[in-house]
């Protein structure tokens, strides 16, 4: 069974009838199998996010439905997925602990271990001397690593990623989505990611779904078979380049299409 | 002549503003000075003006302070009442306050529908309706502490309905992922999110909250603070008049600066 399926999904925002109705989503349709790392690439404004909080239950589609395990999302489900937002959402009034102690608390974790457990996490992503830093105290790229750890110290079985490494330097990037990739190729969670950087998606997905310009529709279907972790050599290979060019060439025409609308 | 008073400010090199800022901004002993030269000033108008009966001078309120209200049992069980009084109400106005404010701020519809009304309730003189009040609570300590608790309960309403406007809402969504519920995402993310905005609202409830309390202890006067201040105004004995009034300040600011402490504790993470 998928772990995550969506099915004829169409979405629109306002009311029906009104001017400024848009429709964000139109019948959109995939499954995303247990262990695999599907990415959503599209053009700014097709989507992509929309379509990532129906599967976070954070929005219901106008038509078609999401489930996750073979149970339609209607809310959020914390037991299953989690979500790492595209700026980091831990809360600036906490401490980096007393954030994860919040989600640990949710999770019913015994309160003798949260330490062992938020330094465990930190440690995953080299954050591990911050745990008593509040989020302003820390850079941008820092934030966002604390942040993914925190995402996968849910310790649940589906990730939801909506662009989490948008606000980093490329640098910064690059380095996080190898350390990403390397998360991955142990814990073999299920990950759905959304992101504009052709690079990222090559190299962090089994499968890439790209969407066409507003209203989305899953314009093709690209597969990266490359095993995880994979190696910061891949990008340098020609397969990536190969795979790189393929998206951006499926992508180009929507681009163009999405700018021209932003215009108008 | 040297010192900060010898030229204006244009005259000042900007390196020496800076100092005799500085030395403004961190001398307590400036603002110990001006207490105590206002208090000097106050002596000699009152001395000069004669016993009008209207006002006293400081070393006579002391001496009241000290001789006529605070030996005197009942001026202390009034006392008393009136901080249980102002201090129920307070309370009131505060935990009520908070949960209409984040009930009528959660949604924008509640906003939009509701929050007029409640700006409308605020601006209304609410002395106008005392006489209720009192016909509804009786002449007990219930129809003080009910209309302290109208006057105090709108600040904090209004404050943490503000407060919540402008919630960045991933961070309530963030929550929803985490499985936090509704009373913890009002406990780690409202809450902390409005605290600025809310202890400005305590501080304002805090002023209003006693002035309800005390306009319905003077309307209300056959005993209490009330009582007691009616008959020093009457006899034109300012002296008593002023020092049951600096107590109920001293009081005031007592409680003040507890809910300073409070707010000194929740924003420390603003640094």
């Amino acid at each position: 069974m998928a772990a995550i399926s969506v099915r004829a999904v169409s979405h629109s925002f306002g009311l029906p009838g009104k001017q400024n109705r848009i429709a964000a989503l139109k019948n959109v349709s995939f499954d995303v199998a247990p262990g695999e790392f599907v990415t959503i690439l599209g053009p700014s404004g097709c989507g992509k996010s929309t379509l990532l909080n129906m599967v976070g239950g954070l929005l219901s589609p106008s038509e078609g439905a999401v489930q996750v395990d073979g149970t339609p999302v209607l809310q959020p489900l914390p037991e299953r997925i989690a979500y790492v937002f595209q700026e980091s959402t831990l809360f600036p009034w906490y401490t980096v602990e007393e954030n994860f102690a919040i989600l640990l608390r949710c999770r019913d974790v015994p309160r003798s271990e949260w330490r062992t457990r938020t330094l465990a996490a930190l440690t995953s992503v080299g954050m591990q001397d911050f745990a008593g830093h509040y989020p302003k105290q820390l850079s941008v790229g820092m934030r966002q690593r604390i942040n993914l750890a925190r995402g996968i110290a849910s310790d649940t079985d589906i990730l939801l990623m909506d662009e989490p490494f948008a606000a980093l330097d490329e640098q910064s990037r690059m380095v996080l989505g190898e350390d990403l990739s390397a998360l991955l190729g142990r814990t073999g969670k299920t990950i759905l990611f959304v992101t504009h950087s052709l690079a990222e998606a090559v190299f962090l997905s089994d499968r890439i779904l790209v969407l066409s310009a507003r209203p989305g529709r899953v314009k093709a279907t690209v597969a990266v078979n490359e095993p995880h972790p994979r190696p910061p050599d891949f990008m340098l290979t020609s397969d990536f380049s190969e795979l790189r060019n393929q998206c951006y060439a499926l992508l180009r025409d929507e681009i163009r299409l999405a700018m021209a609308e932003a215009v108008a | 002549m040297s010192g900060p008073a010898a030229g204006t400010i244009a005259e000042l090199a900007p390196a020496r503003r800076r100092v005799a800022a500085g030395w403004l901004h961190g001398s307590a002993a400036l603002r110990w000075g001006t207490l105590i030269t206002i208090a000097v000033l106050w002596e000699v108008a009152a001395r000069w003006s004669g016993n009008n009966g209207l006002v006293a001078p400081p070393t006579a309120i002391l001496r009241a302070l000290v001789t006529q209200i605070l030996p005197d049992g009942q001026i202390r069980a009034a006392l008393i009442v009136a901080v249980v009084e102002i201090t129920a109400a307070y309370a009131i106005a505060v935990a009520g306050g908070f949960l209409i404010g984040v009930a009528v701020g959660w949604t924008r519809l509640g906003r939009n529908s509701l929050f007029p009304i409640v700006l409308f309730f605020y601006a209304i003189p609410q002395v106008a309706f005392l006489p209720l009040f009192v016909l509804g609570f009786g002449i007990g300590p219930a129809a003080k502490i009910a209309f302290g608790c109208s006057h105090g309960i709108f600040p904090v309403i209004v404050n943490t309905i503000a407060g919540m406007r402008n919630i960045n809402p991933q961070y309530v969504s963030a929550a929803r992922c985490m499985g936090i519920s509704r009373a913890g995402i009002v406990r780690h993310v409202i809450f902390p999110h409005i605290t600025g905005s809310f202890f400005a609202g305590l501080r304002l409830s805090m002023t209003m909250t006693m002035l309800g309390v005390i306009l319905a202890e003077l309307y209300v006067s056959t005993a209490g603070i009330g009582y007691f201040t009616r008959q020093f105004a009457d006899t034109f004995d300012p002296a008593p008049l002023f020092a049951l009034i600096s107590v109920l300040t001293a009081i005031a600011i007592a409680m003040n600066a507890m809910v300073r402490l409070a707010e000194r504790h929740w924003l420390r993470w603003k640094g």
